[in-house]
């Protein structure tokens, strides 16, 4: 099973850096522009919490649930959007008034651009007026370690209201694109980022799990051989027996 | 400035999508099979209201049926 994991791993290692590139260019513009989330009262946060669908990987889904726990005490006025059904079950327990939506089928592969861009349409349509999107994922630190970071992604107001806008010149009808795009390349990014974390996390639990069954297999091949052992000698002592019995008539 | 793709109530998404399932399909057949498995969307997805989960949708379907709804209404 590690071995499996392994080969996944570097795939999906090789799918998070491309998509990291992805990820940080669409948010040089925002970086240039210099644009910071507005700290509207009274209007709502959108959290995006990029899970998936299987478990068997150790503690990265509820690492994720945590820190919305965390969060939902210091900020509750958010709503949840849960991509992969392993924090959907966990965080319903807790949050479940927040959930406005749930994606399934996530996190079966290497995530595509094109799941991204479902995800990203579907958010785009909900009927509630966001003052910011938030999206966390587990960033990836190294093969075993990973913590729940988040990316932000900006409405078209507060991107019209950074201090750097002016330079950029372009029309305003084309702002909505840029956000629709950007929220898919921040998606995109954190899914990935997060397939790889699942991935390698995986392949940890996979690997002790091994550990694990190879103490449990050596201790029930000894019972195994002892018992053994003792059938044959019960056995022996049987035919010897029954052979001097039979020498003496 | 309008696009028409705009009027016909595609997201921007939606017309990088269609745009790069063209070139996917203009590829050579070897590759092709590997770039269209790429473009493939199988996810389902379920509103909630009040802590409550709704029934489960294909999104490709909802997807689909948002942009007719917003091609047939007038455009403003």
């Amino acid at each position: 099973m590690k071995i499996v994991a392994s080969t996944k791993l570097t795939r999906a290692q090789r799918g998070m850096t491309e998509s990291r590139k992805y990820g940080e260019t669409s948010n040089e513009v925002y970086a240039s522009a210099e644009t910071k989330a507005a700290e509207v009262e009274g209007k709502k946060k959108l959290i995006i919490v990029c899970s998936s669908d299987k478990g068997l990987c150790g503690g990265i889904h509820s690492g994720l649930s945590r820190y919305i726990r965390r969060e939902a005490v210091s900020n509750p006025n958010f709503d949840l959007v849960i991509l992969g059904e392993k924090c959907r079950s966990q965080l319903s327990r807790t949050n479940a008034r927040n959930i406005v939506l749930n994606f399934a089928g996530v996190g079966k592969d290497v995530p595509t651009f094109a799941d991204a861009q479902a995800i990203a349409d579907q958010v785009v349509q909900l009927s509630g007026d966001y003052s910011e999107v938030e999206i966390i994922y587990n960033k990836f630190i190294n093969a075993t370690s990973y913590e729940p970071s988040t990316i932000a992604a900006f409405s078209e107001e507060t991107f019209l209201a950074s201090p750097n806008y002016s330079s950029f010149e372009v029309e305003e009808e084309v702002l909505p694109n840029l956000r629709e795009y950007s929220l898919a390349n921040s998606l995109f990014w954190a899914l990935s980022e997060g397939h790889a974390c699942e991935i390698s996390a995986r392949r940890n639990a996979m690997d002790n799990a091994s550990k694990n069954a190879g103490e449990m297999i050596n201790k029930y091949q000894i019972l195994f051989n002892r018992t053994r052992q003792a059938v044959i000698t019960g056995e022996l002592v049987e035919i010897i027996t029954g052979a001097t019995a039979s020498e003496d008539m | 400035m309008t696009f028409a793709w705009k009027q016909a109530g595609l997201t921007y998404n939606r017309y990088l999508a269609v745009a790069a399932r063209v070139v996917r399909r203009s590829l050579k057949e070897d590759k092709r099979l590997a770039a269209e498995r790429r473009g493939d969307v199988d996810l389902r997805f379920a509103k909630w209201t009040n802590g409550k989960q709704g029934d489960m949708q294909n999104v490709a379907d909802a997807n689909a049926a948002a942009y007719v709804e917003k091609a047939n209404a007038p455009s403003s």
